[in-house]
């Protein structure tokens, strides 16, 4: 699939984006019409809820971290051609590790330990990501099918881990784990505002010149491309998936270590179940909402973050489930997907 | 200790069956070349459908079920034909568009649950599928347990597993369903409307999910809630799999799958001292496995996933 404009009225990436949005606002807005709910009061609610205060805005920041983590994870992945629908079993991995380095590394100093955890989450997400690059590049394995099913086994790993495994509190009363000691320096007093959060827009930044400025990415957005032209050319076309896969990976285990230490209470809890509106699936959404590019991905991860903080007010204020987030969030993927679709059409027919 | 093992067998049976409605399902849409990860969410909003209007329908008694069940599979063909219309009509990449599906229908149930029963979830009971014994049969000791007292549903799954295997392999109407999916210019070329056929197999694979979906809420309890689906049409793409993209063998891999469930149910007590999260997590170590070729070859169709552009 190619996300690249050519042409047409709304040529512009970000004019596209912001139709979208407005779109979907519409269409919820109907829906919310059908649910006998009036979407005027419901979207200013939700609006201030996002912008009214200080803390809120503060608050988008915290809630679009993870997503921009597992957006650019995504990323990463589809533009060297591979879909990484794990994102969410790599988070569980990284989170499991990250909980395992600090319960075990308690008495390093605090520095050390910070460092420790989140290298340790990064490196397992990816290595566990890495294992359907391996299957895809050397046994024809469909990614796909690969990471759903790797998202299961990780998710049955961390459910057993805080549940009679070897990460549960020594208690063994709840489900969840040791209290980790350390966390991430908070930016600001009184909000939730974290270390993580720099650290991911970073990564954004290093992204973008990674795979627009050097020759590894070069070599990964020509893989995804064409597979057989690269081939051609002498690029390595299974290690660089295998690779995208990694780095794609890393990304979304570091998404689950910064959460770990980055929101207070700094344990890892058992998941209620694999959600499907988890960090990793949505992640798709924001990455191509953003059509790929990381720089991007910043804004469209605040906007799905601003709207999970609008919707928690609009739910208390105005009594409309927050679950409508996933509604928003569902109908921008899929109308990108179409945009997109309907775009490449037209540079057909005038080709 | 016979009585635990029938009873495992019997609930291997009764844990399999929605498994392999949504495998059968996906069977004839991977077949025909497209792969459709949306089914969980197909599954999610039959089971909630289903549940509802049964329970809106109590006062039809034995009916309100039968109601429920034909909801659930015409709303799962409703979801069908959204996603065969990103992925036909707009030729959108498979996959992504098959999140975008679950992404959709989990939020939208979900959003409509909460509405309807507020947010502490009251529980309301619909009214279901009960079980029938099968004359005669039932009587029979031990075998009569594991086979013969099932719902309707049970029965009425196993014995189109032949119907089906032979609709997709002995008829024309198959082999043509199966061309599309290996090599769909071929198919265009011999005049079989790739897209037509494409589209009326994910309608079919729809009602299967939508239907199993319904299964969960009217057969296996008497509830909802909205992660009930708990990634069942994610182990049907795994029987798929595991099956070779065959109705009969399907029919073995999910109860292979609905046995690794129904003992980590009866092992919630840590009966053998194994975790039940580990024979959770085995049917999808297993599909790994086959898939990575170490325990037999199977062979995906070879057009699937493709988008179909005639020129």
């Amino acid at each position: 699939m190619s996300l690249s404009t050519k042409s047409g009225p709304l040529a512009h990436p970000i004019a596209q984006a912001i139709s979208i949005v407005l779109l979907s606002l519409v269409i919820n807005s109907i829906i919310l019409l059908a649910c006998n709910y009036n979407p005027a009061t419901a979207f200013s609610a939700l609006f201030n809820g996002a912008f009214g205060s200080f803390r809120s805005v503060c608050e988008i920041f915290v809630r679009a971290c993870p997503l921009l983590f597992t957006g650019l994870a995504v990323s990463f992945a589809f533009q060297c051609g591979v879909w990484n629908i794990g994102a969410e079993g790599q988070y569980f991995v990284g989170s499991m590790v990250a909980t395992w380095m600090g319960v075990a590394g308690k008495d390093f100093p605090p520095f050390t330990l910070i460092l420790l955890i989140l290298t340790s989450g990064c490196l397992f997400g990816g290595l566990w990501s890495a294992i359907a690059g391996l299957l895809k590049a050397h046994r024809g394995v469909q990614e796909v099918i690969s990471t759903i099913m790797l998202n299961y086994i990780a998710f049955y790993l961390l459910s057993y881990a805080v549940d009679g495994g070897p990460l549960q509190e020594s208690a063994k009363y709840y489900p969840q784990s040791e209290l980790i000691h350390v966390h991430l320096p908070i930016l600001l007093d009184k909000t939730r505002l974290h270390m993580g959060v720099l650290l991911a827009i970073a990564l954004a930044l290093g992204s973008h010149w990674l795979l627009m400025s050097t020759t590894i990415g070069y070599r990964l957005r020509a893989v995804g491309h064409n597979v057989f032209a690269s081939r051609v050319s002498g690029i390595n076309v299974s290690k660089n998936i295998t690779l995208a896969m990694f780095i794609s990976g890393s990304l979304a285990g570091l998404a689950g270590s910064v959460d770990l230490i980055g929101i207070s209470p700094y344990r890892l809890f058992q998941p209620g179940g694999m959600s499907m509106l988890g960090p990793g699936f949505i992640g798709i959404a924001v990455a191509l909402l953003a059509r790929l590019n990381p720089i991007g991905i910043i804004f469209s991860a605040l906007l799905f973050g601003g709207l999970q903080v609008g919707a928690d007010a609009m739910q208390l204020i105005e009594g409309v489930p927050a679950k409508l987030t996933s509604v928003i969030q569902a109908t921008v993927l899929l109308l990108v997907l179409g945009f997109a679709a309907i775009e490449q059409k037209d540079t057909i027919i005038e080709g | 200790m016979f009585d635990i093992i029938s009873e495992i067998l019997a609930a291997t049976i009764r844990q399999g069956t929605p498994l392999l409605m949504i495998a059968l399902g996906e069977i004839y849409v991977e077949r025909s070349g497209v792969i459709n990860i949306g089914i969980e969410g197909n599954a999610i909003t039959g089971a909630f459908i289903g549940w509802f209007v049964s329970l809106k329908l109590s006062s039809w008694g034995m009916l309100a079920p039968v109601a429920g069940l034909i909801a659930s599979a015409s709303v799962g063909m409703i979801v069908a034909l959204i996603f065969s219309f990103f992925v036909l009509r707009l030729k959108t990449d498979q996959v992504v568009t098959g999140t975008g599906i679950n992404l959709l229908a989990f939020g939208l149930v979900h959003l409509l649950y909460t509405q309807l029963v507020g947010e502490t979830g009251e529980a309301l009971k619909s009214s279901i599928f009960n079980t029938i014994p099968v004359p005669i049969f039932a009587q029979i000791p031990i075998l009569g347990q594991i086979f013969f007292q099932h719902n309707i549903l049970v029965y009425i799954t196993f014995l189109i597993l032949p119907i089906l295997y032979i609709h997709l392999f002995r008829t024309r109407y198959g082999l043509s369903i199966q061309s599309c999916g290996e090599h769909p210019k071929a198919a265009d070329t011999l005049g079989i409307k790739v897209s037509e056929l494409q589209t009326k197999c994910l309608l079919f694979g729809g009602a299967m999910a939508g239907m199993a979906g319904a299964y969960l809420s009217l057969a296996h309890v008497p509830y909802f809630n909205p992660d009930m689906t708990a990634g069942r049409g994610f182990i049907g793409l795994a029987i798929v799999i595991f099956g070779g993209w065959h109705p009969i063998k399907a029919g073995g891999a999910a109860l292979v799958f609905g046995f690794g469930s129904a003992l980590s149910d009866r092992l919630q007590a840590r009966m053998l001292g194994i975790p039940h999260q580990f024979l959770q997590l085995l049917p999808y170590v297993l599909t790994l496995l086959v898939l990575a070729g170490l325990l037999g070859r199977t062979r995906a169709p070879s057009a699937l996933a493709v988008p179909f552009r005639r020129e």
